[in-house]
C-alpha cells in the first residue's frame, strides 16, 4: 500500500488527486491538505469581478467530491516538508495546520511516499505599498475578491450614472507580476459593462501593466496568420484596444499606492503618477510559506526552494542570460532532484527563466513579466505527475515515466466578455508551445499552425463551454476524466 | 504618461464588415467549429 500526500487543491492538485484516485490500486491511498473548504474555478471569477456571475457560480464544497471519490480531505495549510524524515520519523513527511471549524490551529503530521505540492501562488500583495483589498485597490484573484471588485464597479457606476466622469485602472500591480491574460480580460469586461449601463462615454480606461509591448501576455507576445498574412498579438492587440478606446501605460513597475493615486516607475526610469477611482491590480505572484528540513532537522528551504519562494524541480536553474536560454531549460517531469518522490507543479514549480524578455530602467527597478502558468499547462502538470507516481509505485523508482515540459505543451486563453448566448465577445488564442522552442521552430519559437488569435462570439460560447465543462470535471461527474485537462 | 497610446492611435481599425462578421451568428457558429477543432489539434500535441 501506498500514500500519495497532495498539497493544494486547486486546478493542479486537484486534478491530480482525481487521476491519482483513478489510477492507483483501492489500497493505496490518495490524501489532499488544503485550507479552502471549496474549490474555485479561478478563471471564471472574471465575471464574478463584473456582477455577472456570483460565488456558488464558480465554487463548490470538496468535501463531498473527496468523500465520493474515497479521497482523504484534511482541510489545512501545509507548512513543512520533511522529505527523509526526522530522528523520530523515519517516513518522510509534513506539518500541517488545520482551518476548518473543528480543529482549527491545530496541528499534524502526515507521513507520505508521494508528495505532490500544487500549492499555487501566494498572492503577495506586500510586495506594493497600498496593493490589494486591504490597501486601496481590488483584486479579482479570489472568488471573495472578485465579489468586492464587483461591489467597487457597480460604485463607480452609480456616480457616472449621476454623470460624474470616473477613471478605471485595470493591470498588474507591479514589475514582476504574471496572469497579465486576466487583467486584459478583466479590462474588455469591464468596458462591455459600462457600455451595458450606457455609461462608457464618461469612463477613461487605462490598462496599466509591466508588458513592453501590448499582447505581450508574459509570453513574449505571439506571432501567427490572419488572411494570408503572418500578424503579432502587438498589432492585434492594440486594434482591440483602439477600437474600444481603451488606453495603456507599458513597462510600468507600480511603486506605491495611495488612496486614489498610483505611483509607477516606467522601463526607460520616468516616474509617473495616475489618479484612479477604481483600480483592479494583480498581486505578484511567490510561493506560499513553507520550509524544508533535513533528517537532523537542519533547514534546506533555500536549496529546495528558488528566492520566490516557488520549489525547485527538475529545470536549469544555473541563472544563465535570457539571450542563452533554450526551451530545454524547462523541466519534464518536475521532480525534486534530491527528492524524486516530491514533485511541484501548476504555478508552484520555479520557473527557470523569464519567457518575456526581462527589463530593467536606468534606476535599476525590474520590469519583467513573469512567465504565466495558466490552467491548462497546471491540470497537465497534475495528471502527467498522477501518471508517473502510479508507474512508479507500480513498476519501482527506476521505471520510465512522462514527459510534460512547458516547451511541449500549448495553451489556450479566452478574454471573454459579456453574458448571454448572443452578446458575448471574446478574443480566443492559442499557443504552442507556450515556452518557445526555436530549435524546432526556427522563426517564431511556436507552431504557426497552432498559434492563433481571433475575435468574436465564437470565442464567448467556448469560454462558456469550458466553464461548464471544467467545473463538471472538477465535481468528478460521469466520465470526468474523458475532458482532457 | 501613457506611452501606449501612440501604437494604439496607429493599430488597424476593424471595418463595419468585419465587426458584423463577429457577431453573425453563422458564421460564428462555423468559428465555433474551426476553433474547437484546432484547440483539440493543439491540446492533442501537448498531451502525454
Ligand atoms: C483572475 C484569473 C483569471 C484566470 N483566467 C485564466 C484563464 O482564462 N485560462 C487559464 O488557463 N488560466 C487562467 N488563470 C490562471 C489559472 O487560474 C492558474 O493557472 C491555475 O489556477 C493554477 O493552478 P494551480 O493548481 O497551480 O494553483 P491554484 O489554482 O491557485 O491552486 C492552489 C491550491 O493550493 C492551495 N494552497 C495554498 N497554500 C497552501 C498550503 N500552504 N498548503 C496546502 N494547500 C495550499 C490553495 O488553497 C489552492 O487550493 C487565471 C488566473 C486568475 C487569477
Amino acid at each position: 500500500m501506498a500514500r500519495v500526500v497532495v498539497m493544494g487543491a486547486g486546478i493542479a492538485g486537484h486534478t491530480a488527486a482525481l487521476h491519482l484516485k483513478r489510477i492507483l490500486k483501492k489500497s493505496d491511498e490518495v490524501i489532499v491538505v488544503s485550507p479552502n473548504s471549496k474549490y474555485n474555478w479561478i478563471p471564471s471569477n472574471i465575471w464574478v469581478g463584473v456582477g455577472k456571475m456570483n460565488k456558488s457560480q464558480v465554487t463548490f464544497p470538496l468535501a463531498p467530491v473527496y468523500k465520493r471519490k474515497k479521497i482523504t480531505f484534511h482541510q489545512a495549510l501545509a507548512t513543512a516538508v520533511h522529505p527523509a524524515g526526522d530522528s523520530q520519523i523515519s517516513s518522510p513527511y509534513i506539518e500541517v495546520t488545520y482551518t476548518d471549524s473543528n480543529k482549527n490551529g491545530t496541528s499534524a503530521k502526515i507521513e507520505y511516499d508521494y508528495l505532490i505540492n500544487a500549492t499555487g501562488p501566494k498572492l503577495n500583495f506586500a510586495a506594493t505599498e497600498g496593493l490589494g483589498p486591504d490597501g486601496h485597490t481590488v483584486s479579482v484573484c479570489t472568488s471573495d475578491h472578485a465579489i468586492e471588485a464587483a461591489h467597487s464597479l457597480k460604485a463607480v457606476i452609480a456616480k457616472m450614472k449621476a454623470g460624474q466622469k470616473q477613471t478605471l485602472v485595470i493591470g498588474v500591480g507591479h514589475g514582476t507580476c504574471t496572469c497579465e491574460g486576466a487583467a486584459f480580460e478583466y479590462t474588455f469586461n469591464v468596458e462591455h459593462e459600462l457600455k451595458q449601463a450606457g455609461v462608457r462615454d464618461l469612463a477613461e480606461i487605462i490598462y496599466l501593466t509591466n508588458e513592453y509591448e501590448l499582447g505581450d501576455f508574459g509570453v513574449g507576445g505571439l506571432i501567427f496568420t490572419q488572411h494570408g498574412f503572418q500578424t503579432t498579438s502587438k498589432l492585434w492587440t492594440e486594434s482591440l484596444f483602439r477600437e474600444r478606446n481603451i488606453h495603456a501605460i507599458l513597462g510600468a513597475h507600480v511603486e506605491k499606492i495611495e488612496a486614489g493615486l498610483i505611483h509607477y516607475e516606467l522601463v526607460d526610469g520616468t516616474k509617473g503618477t495616475l489618479s484612479f477611482d477604481f483600480a483592479m491590480l494583480l498581486p505578484p505572484f511567490r510561493g506560499v510559506d513553507m520550509k524544508a528540513f533535513e533528517k537532523d532537522g537542519s533547514d534546506i528551504s533555500a536549496e529546495i526552494f528558488a528566492p520566490s519562494g516557488f520549489m525547485k524541480v527538475d529545470a536549469d536553474y544555473s541563472g544563465k542570460p535570457y539571450e542563452e536560454w533554450l526551451a530545454s531549460d524547462w523541466p519534464n517531469t518536475y521532480q525534486v532532484p534530491k527528492f524524486p518522490n516530491v514533485f511541484a507543479v501548476g504555478i508552484a514549480f520555479a520557473p527557470p527563466h523569464q519567457i518575456s524578455k526581462p527589463r530593467k530602467s536606468p534606476n535599476g527597478t525590474l520590469v519583467a513579466p513573469s512567465p504565466p502558468r495558466t490552467g491548462m499547462p497546471s491540470g497537465i502538470m497534475g495528471k502527467v505527475a498522477a501518471v508517473n507516481i502510479a508507474t512508479l509505485i507500480k513498476s519501482g523508482n527506476g521505471a520510465k515515466v512522462r514527459s510534460a515540459s512547458m516547451a511541449d505543451m500549448g495553451a489556450a486563453c479566452v478574454a471573454s466578455a459579456g453574458s448571454g448566448l448572443r452578446k458575448g465577445s471574446a478574443a480566443s488564442m492559442t499557443m504552442y508551445p507556450v515556452v518557445p522552442d526555436y530549435m524546432k521552430f526556427p522563426t517564431t519559437g511556436r507552431s504557426i499552425d497552432d498559434t492563433f488569435g481571433e475575435i468574436g462570439l465564437a470565442g464567448h460560447w467556448i469560454k462558456l463551454l469550458l466553464h461548464y465543462m471544467f467545473i463538471y470535471k472538477a465535481k468528478a461527474r460521469f466520465g470526468w476524466f474523458l475532458i482532457p485537462e | 504618461m501613457e506611452n501606449g497610446t501612440e501604437s494604439i492611435k496607429h493599430a488597424p481599425l476593424p471595418t463595419e464588415k468585419t465587426l458584423r462578421s463577429r457577431r453573425n451568428l453563422p458564421f460564428q457558429l462555423w468559428r465555433f467549429a474551426a476553433i474547437n477543432i484546432k484547440m483539440i489539434k493543439m491540446i492533442r500535441r501537448g498531451h502525454h
